[in-house]
């Protein structure tokens, strides 16, 4: 699957090494997975590209979005030949080290059991969605997740968002999107996994961060 | 994903050698949501450093990121022990918005708090993967530990032989069930506690002394 630095947008191909020594455009050492293919994404990372304008298909079945999912959100069913799933994970004897991701060290000053803002903002320094380069507008949050979308009542769109759902959810298999806010998540899954989720997006897409900078968000 | 593989492997050996062997063992205060991870991981930590580690509430996900107290001196017998206790979100297999709305919160910032919160069991596991050095699995006692999460926990948690204490939290209370825990898991120690109150303590840090010097 390719990858795009949350940073600038730049889309690395499946495969490429370029991004282990960091961004090239904007040195940048965050990374998403990107779903679809190449051309999909670099249609995707410009700042306002016409596919985009429209209301993204993850605002669920509001009358009102686009009636069909957006191309650069659709995931290229190719890209699920280097799924999660289909690379099986080293066993937990591979070589770990210990230093990479850290907890949120509490100093002695900045403890403060009382404080619950302070976790929350640690949690968005991770990833702001400006960060995102093309963070749809919070469409997935105002999803109508109350109303169960029954198959009678399916809408074309809904129809078409369900099935990205699934196809993300088949390349995707330790964390589940049920619907907005809902999730499953498969424990083994996420204990075999490589690469340190940090942040999930309710369109499928999840930023993972690479190894190299795992410090460097954590105050110490 | 062969290509984070490779990464990953690379790292581990530039940073490999950055870890001497006398280093503080690393527990991870591991558990279901609300069991009271952080409130024993406070007081532990006000105990033997005068600091907390996070907020404690009765909302379940409170704790969302993994928060760590490095260098806490634990002295039993004339000896010190020293260990990093790691507070980790609660685990679950289930996240759903819903379940925060009974607490007065706002629709959006359940679905932004289930968001997180799924984000922080995918930490926990990371961390019980990578960073651990033992754990103090931390129950509910008046709940039943016959559940999914404190299965697939505890076998993960024997599969990579780590030092593990099960601690029956909550025994102030009085469907506090200690000896149910203690048959749901025989092949580990269980101690009983009641980490709000500060019942039992001084069993429980003879343990952390005897299991993780
Ligand atoms: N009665 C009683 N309540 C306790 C005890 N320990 C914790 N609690 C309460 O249980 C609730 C949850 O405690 P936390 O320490 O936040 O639980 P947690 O395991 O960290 O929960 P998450 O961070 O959501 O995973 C709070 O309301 C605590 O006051 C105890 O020993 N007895
Ligand atoms: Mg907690």
């Amino acid at each position: 699957m390719p990858h795009q630095c949350t940073n600038c947008g730049h889309v690395f191909p499946d495969g490429s090494k370029e991004m282990l020594s960091g961004c090239p455009d904007c040195g940048g050492n965050k990374f998403q997975f990107k779903q679809g293919s190449v051309d999909d994404v670099e249609a995707d990372t410009s700042d306002q590209p016409a596919g985009d304008s429209d209301p993204q298909p993850t605002g669920g079945s509001e009358p009102t979005s686009g009636p069909e999912p957006d191309a650069s959100t659709t995931p290229d069913t190719t890209a699920s030949t280097d799924s999660p799933a289909s690379d099986p994970t080293p066993s937990p004897e591979a070589p770990t080290d210990s230093e990479r991701s850290d907890a949120e060290l509490m100093e002695s000053d900045t403890a403060d059991a009382e404080e619950s803002p302070a976790q929350s903002s640690a949690r968005s320094d991770v990833v702001s969605s400006d960060e995102l380069p093309d963070s749809p507008p919070d469409a997935a949050s105002t999803a109508d997740a109350d109303e169960p979308t029954t198959e009678s009542e399916e809408t074309a769109e809904s129809s078409g968002l369900n099935q990205l759902r699934s196809e993300l959810n088949d390349q995707f298999e330790s964390i589940r999107i049920v619907s907005p806010g809902e999730y499953e998540l498969n424990l083994m899954e996420l204990y075999d996994r490589n690469e340190y989720i940090i942040s999930l997006r309710e369109d499928g897409r999840y930023i993972i961060e690479v190894p190299d900078s795992w410090d460097t968000d954590m105050p110490s | 994903m062969g290509l984070l593989t490779n990464l990953k492997d690379s790292v581990s050996r530039v940073t490999d050698r950055l870890f001497a062997s006398e280093d503080p063992k690393r527990i991870g205060i591991y558990g279901p949501p609300n069991a009271g991870k952080t409130t024993l991981a406070n007081r532990i930590a006000r105990d033997w450093t005068g600091d907390a580690i996070g907020p404690e509430s009765h909302v379940p996900h409170e704790t969302r990121r993994a928060r760590r107290k490095e260098g806490v001196d634990i002295e039993r017998n004339g000896q010190s022990v020293t260990i990093d206790i790691v507070d980790t979100p609660g685990v679950a297999t289930k996240v759903d918005y819903k379940e925060f709305l009974d607490h007065d919160i706002e629709k959006d910032d359940a679905i932004r708090r289930s968001r997180e919160a799924t984000e922080g069991v995918a930490e926990a596991m990371h961390w019980l993967r990578e960073d651990v050095d033992g754990v103090i699995y931390v129950l509910d006692s008046t709940t039943d530990p016959f559940t999914q999460v404190n299965t697939m926990l505890i076998g993960i948690i024997e599969s990579r032989d780590l030092p593990v204490l099960i601690f029956a939290n909550k025994i102030d209370l009085d469907q506090a069930d200690i000896d149910r825990v203690a048959d749901a898991f025989p092949e580990h120690e269980t101690v009983p506690l009641s980490a709000l109150e500060g019942d039992n303590m001084d069993e429980v840090y003879d343990k952390i002394a005897e299991y993780f010097a």
